[in-house]
């Protein structure tokens, strides 16, 4: 995508995109409010976005599907490709678009406290006001998108071949075939930099769980280091790919599973790297001051594109949170240390008995 | 390159004719190759481009926010690229997907010598760099490590030639890329280390740039350490512990 050194109008029409003037890059929606913000703005077109999950990979899937759904309601089109679950399914459960916030923050009860010390900070509130959305949707996780809505949009499931005999580049003929179905894709669907076309549009490519145990060749009875370099040059290539569409990949890896220097080199070769790391089944599940959270998000890496300095947040602590209707990224702040039980333990200040006298100034 | 801060702490001389730059972690160096691509330019250097991590359009904005126009070097023949990154998108029959992995790293050397002499041609009086960003990458396509040795090994021969200089950046992630940078470091003048700070992220500070000359006699050009502040437009670079200072400026 940023062979095209200027934006023109055909490219500046794109439903669901937004131009970065200043770096001179189209970017769309992941289809989270929160997320889009922490990244920027959203994901430039052209990028691979990697996705560590979390161990259930409950909410790396959910991310994924936020992604998906924004493709199907901005009218772009889709590539979706699994081998851990139905592809059809992921899909078929993608969140409904709605037209407002379904569960909007409720700031008020913080704001009608009458402050005795702190008075001066009264007016503020207590969490960031969300922005007016320039791009993306508002979607609720309760309910599903119409099948028709899907069904009437663009979407290419893939599946895997079972009679594939390609070049062995890779020693798994799968990484192969989903590369070249991509290429493909890209090349049936016009999406391709050096295309010409009336009407633009954007391919969004979801791999959910790439690299996992299913990944694995038949005739590999073990782990292999081939299985591993097998992954690092699949992401390679697609960085190739999307970088000459307009297209961008979100790609969720176990990483759990996967060596650490694999999953180094995986992340060099993507453009944003996020990781979830799950409270659920570790010893963060019980504390107290991370009750409301569910997981800790991390953005390790968001590259400098068209640039040298990059729009990450810098230090600050992020947490996830999966509500009834939706999922939100906040700002970890740790509460004040008021707790009950804490101030009846509190020892008395100063030097002295605790026994009280008649006579007390 | 008097008002570039970065350019005057890597002060580079007419002697640092191979250059490598490691790139450590999650930091990111492409500032150094572009802010040396600007230098190579405005001292009327040709430059063979091999584009592997990022892409013609990336260095065509960076540039420009130097004060470069590089598709104007382009055309104007000053640069010329290699673009192994558009081949394996564009190109079904690739070599850079061979199965050969020999064949990758011999048809990237053919490649290059014919653009440098290409670029050598009819031009006399001045220095042609090969600038190779990045040559881990190899890796990923599967080339072995004595494949990749010997590729460097061909380059440095090329930089027999008086008037070839090269500029190749690796990046760290494993111990392969470990081998690869030593055997970089030890057959360049000038080696630059990008690293992210080892305490986490820093507003004041982006990271550290470590600056040696291994073959230098010369004890003030042998070795420094700098951090950096990257800005939309440049890089302040300091010596560590002066970042307040730079704020307040």
């Amino acid at each position: 995508m940023e062979d095209n050194v200027k934006l023109s109008k055909t490219v500046l029409n794109i439903p669901g995109t937004k131009p970065n003037i200043q770096n001179g890059q189209l970017l769309l929606s992941s289809g989270i409010p929160s997320l889009d913000e922490l990244t920027g703005g959203g994901f430039p077109v052209g990028s691979v976005v990697f996705i560590e999950e979390d161990e259930q990979c409950t909410y790396a899937k959910i991310l994924l599907k936020y992604f998906l759904a924004e493709g199907v309601v901005s009218g772009h089109s889709t590539f979706i490709a699994s081998q851990d679950t139905s592809t059809n399914s992921i899909m078929q459960e993608l969140p409904d678009v709605m037209s407002f916030d379904p569960e909007p923050d409720l700031d008020k009860i913080g704001n009608d406290m009458e402050m005795k010390i702190a008075f001066r900070y009264r007016n503020l509130s207590t969490s960031e006001k969300p922005k007016e959305l320039q791009i993306g949707h508002f979607y609720d996780l309760t309910r599903f998108m119409p099948r028709n809505t899907i069904e009437s949009s663009d979407v290419t499931y893939w599946s895997k071949r079972n009679d594939t005999y390609g070049p062995d580049t890779f020693s798994n003929s799968d990484y192969h075939c989903l590369l070249e179905d991509i290429k493909n894709k890209i090349q049936s669907g016009h999406f391709s930099v050096t295309d010409k076309v009336q009407q633009r549009s954007i391919l969004r490519v979801g791999l959910h769980a790439l690299g996992s145990p299913m990944w694995f060749d038949e005739s590999f009875t073990e782990l292999t280091i081939n299985q591993h370099r097998d992954l690092n040059m699949f992401m390679f290539c697609l960085r190739a790919l999307m970088r000459s569409a307009f297209a961008v990949a979100v790609v969720t890896v176990p990483s759990h599973l996967i060596r650490k220097n694999v999953i180094d080199r995986c992340i060099y070769s993507s453009d944003l790297a996020i990781k979830l790391q799950s409270f659920t089944g570790t010893e963060l599940e019980n504390n107290s001051v991370l009750a409301d959270y569910h997981g800790y998000f991390q953005l390790t890496k968001l590259a400098a594109i068209n640039s040298f300095i990059s729009k990450h947040p810098g230090s600050v602590e992020y947490v996830y949170k999966l509500r009834r209707k939706k999922f939100c990224i906040e700002k970890l702040h740790l509460p004040p240390g008021f707790d009950e039980s804490a101030n009846k333990s509190l020892p008395s200040a100063g030097c002295g008995s605790n026994t009280k006298h008649l006579l007390e100034f | 390159m008097e008002g570039n801060p970065l350019l005057t702490a890597l002060n580079i001389q007419p002697s640092d004719r191979i250059i490598s730059v490691h790139e450590n972690g999650l930091s990111d160096t492409n500032f150094i190759i572009t802010n040396l691509m600007k230098k190579i330019f405005s001292d009327n250097g040709k430059i063979c481009l091999v584009i592997v991590h990022h892409t013609l359009g990336h260095y065509h904005n960076v540039l420009k926010r130097l004060g470069q126009d590089f598709m104007e070097k382009f055309r104007n023949g000053f640069a010329t690229t290699i673009e192994p990154l558009k081949d394996i998108a564009t190109n079904t029959n690739s070599n850079f997907l061979s199965s050969d992995k020999e064949w990758i790293v011999k048809s990237l050397f053919l490649a290059i010598s014919d653009k440098i002499n290409k670029l050598l041609d009819g031009y006399d009086d001045g220095q042609v760099y090969l600038i190779i960003d990045d040559l881990s990458h190899l890796t990923d396509l599967g080339v072995d490590i004595k494949f990749i040795s010997a590729f460097i090994n061909y380059c440095i021969n090329l930089a027999q030639n008086e008037r070839i200089s090269l500029v190749i950046n690796c990046h760290i992630a494993d111990s392969n890329d470990n081998i690869i940078s030593n055997c970089l470091r030890y057959v360049s003048n000038l080696v630059i280390d990008v690293s992210p700070l080892k305490t986490g992220i820093s507003h004041e500070v982006t990271g550290v740039i470590a600056i040696t000359r291994p073959h230098s006699t010369e004890l003030l050009l042998r070795n420094s350490t700098l951090h950096y502040k990257a800005y939309d437009r440049e890089i302040k670079t300091f010596a560590p512990g002066e970042s307040i200072y730079h704020l307040y400026k």
